[in-house]
């Protein structure tokens, strides 16, 4: 799932590029949240003891249902404006990854029943856990508790993320939330971690800028998305023995990946039969999205009651006051949504000032660009 | 290096009185133009913005543009430390990662020094436009301060709105609402009680009280404040700072919904 250890590599290597915020300072803003991933998250942790989960009366799961209410109730009532996109039909090349996923769920199935006959206790949660599944059904349960609430729903024509990345980019939403660092790769300009983490945690919202991380990182967009795909990502195998280091290195030393291949030495590094990075890298750029005139309006609306109440409580065995409650929460929280902010009305402006205190940082970095400067003349000497 | 002499600290105790609640880390700019700050709110909802011109001081030397990161509530405490009537003295030099007060007691019989360290402080600047407002009320800054005071104690939000009339404050809350309207008054004898209203179209605004009491903790440093509202920009509270500059809040409004007009 999404970039392996991209986290850490930014981290180290371009601290600038990210940031972290109030969960709180994001009132206003309109978010767009992969939603597959989301309830993914909830099946797995919502409710859960061992190999109970929360259903309704008839046995259905509802631990979706139940995570997707009050996470989405408690970014309402921060003034959050929240927009999930829904995946479509998954890309050719994340077949493969799709394959090895259900043959992973398949093994889980078998170890959840070996565990099951010995009584072992962490065996059941660990495979349980690692045997779910996020059907059609419970994405439609979701469309349909989202809607009632008021809250817009996309579907993406193929990757969620690509989508969210997308509405991010033509200004339709202010960042992307997810927890897939794939979200960066597809090129969305501001990304959220965190964001739908339970406030009981209290984990501050990490911000990503990806200019920023560029800029850092010393690398072009088209770059960063090859360094991706040495990480590892979604769509290919990676070169056994790459981590995020040294790709970094490779990258920065040969600019892409069809240089590294030129130059890496092939007895070392495995390089992969029938490697598709270029299929992958032609996804991260161009994934199939709907184009910025296609993307419908977002409309966030005051939410339907009792279509709410029939969903929850008489369809699935919600408390009724619980529902009542929440439901007072969500219009109370329409209040708070219409604050302005004032970057809607001032444009950032550079300051004049330098600091009187010397940065440490500054001098450092001014000491590197000018020895890297003195590097090129140097190697084409050695070339002549 | 920088020397900037003010013989009356005073004043500067009251500017931090006014924004330490609202902006807890600020860079200070300091150009030979003057002495200013601008800085956010956590939530970037207001922005204070405040400029004390060079020649408001006694002795001011800046040889280049530079900032100083603060903390403001150790600015704030380093400063209660002066006199009512002290001459402070705010000193750095190139490089150094600290800023020092001094505070010379009025007949010179006493002098302290208060070094502070600075901060690395990464803050947007805004470019702030020049802008023609719908409505200009001049006012008694208590009586402003008084209005919103009072308002907060039964809603969140105030809305304002200026009419022929006059200026509206009006609030409403769950034990009921409350309207106070203030009338164009210059027959006072002291000009500072007036309240002048200059309209060239009507206006109505709302937005949350919180920040407007935040603001009014400037009462002290001016008698009149300034209230500047249009219908699609922040609303300006100016404090005048004894002719040598101002300090000003800007606050985001409250838009009521089915906007679509305001950017994500």
């Amino acid at each position: 799932m999404g970039i392996k250890g991209l986290t850490k590599l930014l981290a180290d290597n371009a601290p600038k590029g990210m940031k972290e915020n109030k969960f709180e300072g994001y009132f206003g803003r309109k978010i767009a949240i992969d939603a597959s991933m989301s309830i993914y998250q909830f099946l797995i942790v919502v409710g859960r003891t061992g190999m109970e989960t929360l259903t309704n009366e008839a046995g259905e799961v509802t631990s979706h249902l139940q995570g997707m209410f009050t996470r989405t109730i408690r970014l309402l009532e921060t003034g959050i404006k929240p927009v999930y996109v829904f995946d479509g039909q998954p890309p050719e090349l994340k077949k493969q990854e799709l394959a090895k996923r259900y043959s992973k769920r398949a093994d889980a199935t078998e170890d959840l029943a070996t565990a099951l006959e010995n009584g072992d206790k962490e065996g059941i949660e660990k495979y349980s856990k690692r045997t779910v599944k996020v059907t059609k059904q419970h994405n439609e349960d979701c469309k349909r508790l989202l809607r009632l609430m008021g809250v817009p729903v996309v579907e993406a024509p193929s990757e969620a993320e690509a989508e969210c990345a997308a509405l991010c980019k033509s200004g339709k939403v202010y960042a992307v939330a997810s927890e897939d660092m794939d979200s960066l790769t597809f090129g969305a300009p501001r990304f959220l971690r965190h964001l739908m983490d339970p406030s009981s945690k209290k984990i501050p919202v990490m911000e990503f800028e990806i200019t920023k991380v560029l800029e850092q990182l010393e690398l072009t967009m088209e770059q960063f998305v090859d360094l991706c795909i040495l990480c590892g990502c979604d769509y290919c195998d990676s070169i056994k023995g790459i981590g995020g280091q040294t790709a970094l290195k490779l990258i920065r030393q040969h600019g892409s990946i069809e240089n590294i291949l030129e130059n890496i030495n092939k007895e070392r590094y495995h390089i992969p039969d029938e490697w598709a990075y270029k299929e992958a890298r032609q996804l991260f750029m161009e994934p199939l999205v709907s184009a910025p005139d296609e993307q419908s309006e977002l409309k966030w609306t005051a939410p339907d009651e009792e279509g709410l109440i029939k969903f929850l409580v008489n369809e699935n065995g919600f408390n009724n006051d619980r529902v009542t409650k929440a439901v007072e929460k969500i219009k109370a929280a329409k209040d708070k949504s219409s604050q302005g902010r004032l970057e809607s009305f001032f444009k950032p402006a550079v300051s004049s000032s330098l600091p009187i205190k010397r940065k440490e940082t500054d001098t450092k970095t001014a000491k590197e660009s000018a020895s890297k400067k003195s590097k090129p003349p140097a190697g084409k000497k050695k070339k002549k | 290096m920088l020397e900037l002499r003010l013989v009356q600290g005073n004043l500067l105790k009251k500017v931090l009185e006014a924004v330490k609640d609202l902006v807890t880390d600020a860079n200070f700019d300091c150009s030979s133009t003057g002495f200013s700050l601008q800085a956010m709110d956590s939530s970037h909802v207001a922005l204070v913005a405040l400029l004390l011109r060079s020649e408001g001081f006694e002795h001011y030397r800046c040889d280049r543009n530079v900032s100083m990161g603060m903390n403001l509530n150790n600015m704030a405490k380093m400063l209660k430390c002066a006199g009512n009537d002290d001459i402070v003295t705010i000193k750095a030099d190139d490089g150094s990662d600290t800023v020092t007060f001094m505070f010379e007691s009025p007949n010179q019989d006493k002098i302290a020094d208060f070094e502070m360290k600075l901060m690395d402080i990464d803050s947007e600047h805004l470019g702030i436009p020049e802008a023609e407002y719908h409505a200009i009320v001049r006012m008694p800054s208590s009586e402003f301060a008084r209005i919103c005071k009072d308002l907060s104690s039964i809603g969140d939000t105030v809305v304002i709105s200026v009419t022929k009339e006059g200026v509206k404050f009006s609030t409403r809350g769950d034990i009921g609402n409350a309207n106070v309207v203030c009338r164009q008054n210059t027959t006072v004898d002291k000009p500072e009680e007036s309240t002048t209203i200059e309209m060239h179209e009507p206006v109505s605004l709302t937005f949350a009280l919180r920040y407007m009491n935040s603001f009014t903790k400037a009462t002290p440093l001016s008698s009149t404040v300034t209230i500047s509202l249009s219908s699609e920009l922040p609303v300006v509270v100016e404090y005048k700072i004894a002719e040598m500059g101002y300090i000003r809040f800007y606050l985001a409004p409250k838009i009521e919904d089915e906007e679509e007009d305001v950017k994500p």
